[in-house]
């Protein structure tokens, strides 16, 4: 056994140093092979378990053909097995040409006829979760090598977690030549817990306290069963230093978690505001309580749909009993995965004219009785919500994330994902771009002249009915704009406006009407009490047992910190504003009515 | 007044005579979901497969000799209407059954009406159980018919910390609870439980899980502290979100850089209806647990889904969608309990619902596109379980199957 | 309008209303217990007239006083959980689990009532909370509200919150409420069984006089000095203000008074739907009671009560006709009445009177010289 190993780790060793073949016995294709025949999960896994540092330049192209349904087993008519790879898989029977694995030749039967793929004569080879984790064992030793840092660090995670002290040696070489900062800190944590396993106390000790120095997030639980070990063993010096090696990780993991929950609040705040600013200028600039205004967001996030189903295969939308097909692009790659890049001015714009049209059908007849703007326009957001029903169904549909929005970059632990890191920035460009349209461009001086005073501005020559216009168009659109962004986010479906009208009148009335510098504050407030709340409310609520009466209720609030913290942001809303009822920017004036 | 009250006989004696005539030809079957409001994307998938399945047993002779004559009310996702609309099903139509419903609020509000009018209701849709009505036939999955499954799985592939999430309402909280005993009899320490416990007045662990409300949107939160217990390794998630709450769940999963590799989610509320709002890429390789698959290799199967297109392609019903269907469980449970209604109702020679209700409880047997289910005496069904995993194409690959589990509403307390 | 109609007019209002009451409170009742209008029939009623009373809640808020409150849903739904809860108790050990305490309690891990519930078994208690838990709510709210002079659009939005964030918090179910779920499976009410045809039936007539009630009160309330002022805050709150008058502890009372009717609406509807859940909570719930009182007629009493009948008719029979289209029909019909008849359907004979004397000119006969009525009450003054 012991030898085994031994040679084992020296091919690996020969294998990273110089990348070479392998010189076992077994070639990848001849094991894996094997592993197809093989009658059950257990002893797939087994079979492909052996391949362990040993694989050759094949095995990735094999492991990744088996999963994508690629190898199938033929059956002759005689019982023969033969196991095959038909690229395309079972999609691709009538047209592919079977070929067979060991031998790399097409499949022929007995007289010689190329083989047509049949449901009955093929078995496909299937897998699960447990095997593709074997799998991916397997190709992280060989990815130890690899050129790319980000497959280096994954595998030395995965290997680090198995925890497998066959695997010291060749972490350990790793660790000697790699020169990049991240792998290299993984590598150190990934030996060190492997050492936890070791027979030589010694080195457990030295491991726990390398574990303590890199503040190891993930060997908390690894820790933890040491100490308890070691407390039931009575190893002094052991329980010692795991103790303080877990209050070095928990040290660490207060200032992640406090660095994620301010990361958190600003996302969730940029979210708010994105979703805000349209009201701002609708609501607070010109008084029109627009209940519509989720459903504004949802054109923006159906028109995003729309853009992806262009750039892609087209759709078919039915509509009052007209099918309207719209043809594809059919792009793929990268060239597929720009259409957000084209989704977001389209959102505007289809927004921005659905706003128009509201405006000039039915707003323009109420700028004297805003409550019944809310009335009007509560009536617009339910046929609208139907008109979504009837022309894209009931369902939510199907909005993917191209690739530059679902990464993420992680610095010691914390987690900035590229979809918020993209919500912060593009909040932060758009709060400048209305400043900008507000305070800078003809049309902006315009808006605010008629917004302070309508009559007296229309005295003056201003076409107020134009500037209207052309301001409702503008928060529509800022509310479509909204609607791209949330479709990377969330759902995108009939009522996706009605989660967010409700928020967005908070944000606007807390930071005062009128007031854009106040949006933005009261977004990002309102955004990060509520993360603070739900981060910390679990650890905040056990420690209330005392408060005589609610006690129980209130230790009890850890499991669903979410919901509360929720409820406990719309009260100190509700409280806020009886402290300052006009917001935090109040509009100054001398009027007593506004 | 004798001139009207004679009118208001003529007109009785007029009307039942027309009823008559009718129920020698029909029988009138009330389909109670909702078909506009939140719940319409479900439920308007459970309207097809019924108006479908009535379809084919009409074109075969009906029950009894008798069409099936549907009365399709709305629900419209409002729980005191679903109430209003079962009265006005068993005291103004006066239907021989009624399949429907959904959610359990909607089941629970028209509870008492059925238990009044001795109607008969098939409920078709996994739910928490602790519920054993006699005017109620509970074709849906009990807990031990997903959850504990689905466990044993993930034990068996040497998963050994779990996570629980669900929205706040009764399956969930029900499920949770369920799995928290089950867990702890499989002696998997309450420190590997995730997702925080609720205690009693004496600081004893009563359950288990982590809650939030319908149609959260904000799971940045909760994916890190997943992201955290899971950094140990073998942990997986045991998801009890419901539908809408998905897509910012594993959109948001995905961006902190989990995969099912890592940590998978098995989910009990995802069929392959609810596939067709989620980004199906980002969910490959995470679990379901059913009762049924639209990808189950049977020749009943691939029968039931031909048919149900075929029907699609050719039927006028208004509002229905006909692209990119597909066969969940839900709807293949409603599918089997008008079968099994067909079947009680042959057997008792009689529509009464004291009868049908006898021949249920006797133990009815239907070969349907989930194989062999039969029906217990406790107005539940012995099904097959499978565990399946979520493929790009919204599909699932089905992993294990468990045969002939019997569906048992009682669970609190059974595996303390 | 008809806020303060001259005496010919509101005799004949009280005429016509006293039919109705008849017929509704006496004949229909009376129709159905010999089997002539079905329970069902009665059952639905019962429904619509405790949404007209939440109708008229609304009503003695926005069209009497120019408040719009988004809130009156929490109320209407607070009275109904009070309600329920004492329904609840009267289930005792009749519930699936066989046990003295509710249902959800025991899944939830509960073996004993908690304190707050102990009370509910008295019926007069739980009907003292019907009153008192909107009341103290909307005392509370109201008396900071108004204090810091919050009103008009501002007022609508913070009473959404203040439903909103009610609603969330009744959807937990560690609120020990029944969450998601709610109360439902009631058996008895005062030794009674609550799905008899018996009792449904009383149940109707007691929400037909309550409606009865709550409308001679309000009807004599604007005939009083008080209703003077109310309509004065309404039309300008400062000039009344200027005057003397505590302006806000007048908007308080009338706060609390509505919040009150709405939540015995609400008390009322229970028992007759069997269900009470958070869902009745939800913002739009609310804005589906204003949308009843703005398309019957606000700042009248019957309007309201004729919007909230009109639209839940429409409702039933619509979402049952054409499903796919009736929120085209319900979103169409708001964006008309809004716009071409702000005075809402009570307002329609008044609107039609000039076209009725054109037609009448036509035959010179019977023609009688029609002038617009001199009535300066009819001008609809700023309203909101």
């Amino acid at each position: 056994m012991k030898i085994i190993h031994t040679h084992r780790w020296l091919v690996i060793y020969a294998l990273l140093l110089w990348g070479g073949n392998s010189v076992g016995a077994a070639t990848s294709r001849e094991v894996i092979a094997e592993a197809m025949l093989a009658s059950n999960d257990r002893e797939k896994i087994a079979i492909i378990d052996t391949l362990a540092g040993l694989g050759d330049a094949d095995l990735a192209a094999l492991l990744a053909a088996w999963k994508r349904d690629e190898l199938f087993v033929f059956s002759d008519t005689n019982g023969s097995k033969t196991p095959v790879l038909i690229p395309g898989g079972q999609d691709a029977f009538d047209t592919a040409v079977p070929q067979t694995i060991l031998g790399q030749v097409i499949l022929v039967d007995g007289s010689g006829e190329v083989v047509v793929p049949t449901r009955d004569t093929m078995d496909r080879v299937r897998h699960n979760n447990r095997l593709r984790r074997a799998m991916k064992r397997v190709l992280d030793l060989m990815d130890l090598g690899s050129e790319a840092a980000g497959k280096r660090l994954q595998a030395v995670q995965t290997i680090g977690f198995s925890r497998d002290l066959d695997n010291l040696p060749v972490l350990e070489a790793r660790l000697a030549i790699e020169e990049n900062g991240q792998v290299h800190q993984a590598l150190r944590q990934a030996i060190a817990l492997v050492q936890l396993n070791h027979a030589e106390p010694v080195v457990r000790l030295a491991a726990v306290k390398e574990l303590g120095k890199i503040h190891s997030l993930s060997s908390t639980d690894a820790l933890t069963s040491i100490l308890a070990d070691a407390t039931k063993a009575g190893d002094q010096a052991l329980v010692a230093a795991a103790t303080s090696a877990l209050r070095e990780v928990e040290e660490h993991r207060s200032v992640v978690d406090f660095v994620g929950t301010i990361f958190r609040g600003l996302s969730l705040g940029s979210i708010l505001l994105v979703v805000a600013l349209g009201l701002a200028i609708t609501f607070g600039l010109m008084g029109v309580i627009n209940m519509a205004h989720g459903e504004m967001i949802a054109v923006g996030a159906y028109t995003t749909y729309l853009v992806q189903n262009i750039f892609g295969a087209g759709i078919v939308i039915p509509a009052f009993g007209l099918s309207i097909g719209i043809p594809g692009m059919n792009l793929e790659g990268w060239g597929y995965e720009l259409y957000f890049v084209a989704a977001v001015p389209a959102s505007f714009l289809m927004a921005a004219l659905v706003g128009i049209a509201l405006e000039r059908g039915i707003i323009q007849f109420l700028y004297r009785r805003p409550l019944e703007s809310l009335l009007a326009t509560w009536g617009v957001s339910l046929v609208l919500q139907q008109v979504f029903k009837l022309m894209f169904g009931a369902n939510n549909v199907q909005v993917s994330s191209p690739s530059y929005l679902s990464g993420n970059w992680t610095v010691a632990d914390i987690v900035f994902g590229w979809n918020r890191v993209f919500v912060i920035g593009f909040a932060i460009l758009i709060v400048f771009g209305v400043w900008l349209a507000l305070n800078k461009t003809s049309l902006g001086l315009l808006i605010r002249a008629v917004m302070q005073n309508r009559s007296m501005a229309g005295f003056m020559g201003v076409r107020t009915a134009r500037v209207n216009m052309l301001t409702f168009g503008l928060g529509s659109g800022l509310a479509g704009l909204a609607g791209a962004f949330l479709s990377q986010i969330g759902n995108v479906g009939p009522s996706l406006g009605q989660a967010y009208i409700v928020d967005s009148f908070m944000v606007v009335v807390v930071g005062g009407v009128g007031n854009i510098a106040g949006t933005v504050i009261s977004a990002f407030g309102i955004g990060g009490i509520d993360q603070v709340l739900q981060q910390y409310l679990p650890v905040w609520a056990p420690g209330l047992g005392w408060v005589p009466f609610f006690g129980g209720f209130l230790q009890n609030l850890a499991q669903d910190s979410s919901v509360f913290g929720k409820i406990l942001v719309l009260a100190f809303i509700i409280l806020f504003l009886q402290w300052r009822p006009a917001g935090i920017f109040a509009r100054k004036g001398r009027q007593l009515d506004e | 007044m004798k001139f009207s009250k004679l009118l208001a006989v003529g007109a009785l004696s007029l009307s039942a005579l027309i009823s008559s005539v009718q129920a020698a030809e029909s029988v009138k079957v009330g389909v109670l979901h909702s078909l506009s409001g939140t719940m319409a994307i479900s439920e308007t998938s459970l309207r097809d497969i019924l108006l479908f399945t009535f379809d084919e047993i009409n074109a075969k002779g009906g029950v009894l000799g008798k069409k099936i004559e549907p009365v399709v009310v709305d629900g419209a996702s409002d729980w005191p209407l679903f109430a209003e609309k079962a009265k006005q099903l068993l005291e103004q139509d006066e239907v021989a059954v009624t399949f429907g419903c959904w959610t359990s609020v909607s089941r629970k509000s028209v509870l008492p009406v059925y238990e009044k009018n001795n109607g008969l209701l098939f409920y078709p849709v996994q739910y928490e159980g602790e519920e054993e009505s006699q005017n109620v036939f509970y074709t849906a999955e009990a807990v031990n018919q997903q959850a504990t499954p689905a466990v044993d799985y993930l034990l068996e592939q040497g998963y050994t910390k779990f996570y629980l999430l669900g929205t706040d309402y009764v399956y969930p909280q029900t499920t949770n609870l369920v799995l928290l005993e089950y867990l702890l009899s499989k002696g998997v320490p309450i420190e590997n439980i995730g997702g925080g416990f609720r205690r009693d007045g004496d600081g004893d662990v009563i359950s288990a899980g982590k809650y939030t409300g319908f149609g959260h949107t904000d799971y940045q939160q909760i994916i890190s502290e997943i992201k955290q217990f899971a950094a140990g390794g073998d942990t997986a998630v045991i998801s009890t979100l419901n539908g809408d709450t998905n897509v910012p769940f594993f959109k948001e999963y995905a961006a902190a850089g989990l995969s099912a590799e890592t940590c998978p989610v098995v989910s009990f509320s995802i069929s392959e209806d609810e596939f067709r709002g989620l980004p199906a890429d980002q969910l490959v390789g995470q679990l379901g647990c059913w009762t049924y698959f639209q990808s189950i290799e049977s020749p009943a199967n691939e029968k039931f889904v031909a048919d149900f297109q075929a029907w699609l392609a050719k039927s006028n019903v208004t509002g229905l969608v006909k692209e990119g269907r597909v066969t969940c469980s839900p709807m293949v449970l409603s599918y089997a309990g008008v079968y099994l209604w067909k079947a009680a109702v042959e057997k008792a020679g009689s529509f009464d619902v004291d009868k049908v209700r006898m021949a249920l409880k006797s133990g009815l047997s239907f070969d349907g596109p989930g194989g062999t289910v039969t029906t217990q005496p406790n107005m539940h069904l012995t099904k097959n379980v499978f565990i399946g995993e979520t493929k790009a194409n919204g599909q699932f690959e089905i992993l294990e199957e468990f045969e002939g589990v019997y569906g048992e509403p009682w669970l609190k307390g059974k595996f303390k | 309008m008809i806020a303060q109609p001259d005496n010919s007019r509101l005799k004949t209002e009280l005429i016509i209303a006293g039919m109705i009451a008849f017929f509704m409170l006496v004949v229909m009742p009376i129709l159905n217990a010999q089997g002539i209008i079905s329970n069902f029939t009665i059952n639905l009623w019962g429904k619509y007239l405790s949404y007209a009373l939440l109708a008229i809640s609304v009503d003695l808020l926005w069209g009497y006083t120019g408040l719009l409150s988004l809130g009156q849903a929490l109320f209407f739904t607070l009275g109904g959980y009070m309600h329920g809860m004492y329904l609840m108790r009267m289930i005792g050990d009749l519930g699936q689990y066989q046990q003295p305490i509710p249902d959800f309690l025991v899944f939830l891990g509960w073996t004993e009532l908690p304190n707050f519930w102990k009370p509910f078994s008295s019926f007069p208690f739980a009907f003292g909370m019907v009153l008192l838990v909107p009341g103290i709510v909307a005392g509370i709210f109201g008396f900071f509200a108004f204090r810091s002079r919050i009103k008009g659009v501002y007022f609508s939005i913070l009473t959404q919150a203040l439903t909103y964030a009610a609603a969330i918090m009744f959807f937990r179910n560690n609120l020990l409420l029944g969450g998601n779920n709610g109360f439902t499976d009631f058996k008895f009410i005062l030794g009674f069984d609550i799905l008899s045809a018996t009792t449904q039936r009383w149940l109707y007539i007691a929400t037909g006089v309550t409606l009865l009630g709550v409308y001679a009160l309000c009807r004599w309330l604007s005939k009083t000095k008080f209703g003077l002022v109310q309509r004065a805050i309404r039309d300008g709150e400062n000039r009344v203000l200027f005057s003397g008058y505590a302006a806000a502890d007048y908007k308080l009372f009338v706060f609390v008074l509505s919040a009150m009717i709405a939540s015995v609406a609400g008390a009322l509807y229970v028992p007759q739907v069997g269900i009470i859940n958070p869902g009745e909570m939800v913002p739009a719930k609310s804005l589906e009671a204003v949308v009843w009182v703005a398309v019957g007629g606000r700042g009248t009493l019957v309007g309201p009560i004729i919007g909230a009948i009109f639209i839940n008719v429409l409702k039933s029979w619509a979402a049952r006709a054409f499903p796919d289209l009736w929120l085209f029909l319900l979103g169409g019909l708001f964006i008309l009445v809004v716009i071409f008849l702000p005075g809402g359907l009570v307002s329609l004979p008044e609107r039609l009177r000039p076209v009725w004397a054109k037609i009448r000119s036509w035959f010179p006969s019977r023609a009688v010289a029609v002038t617009a009525p001199a009535d300066s009450d009819s001008n609809p003054t700023k309203l909101n």
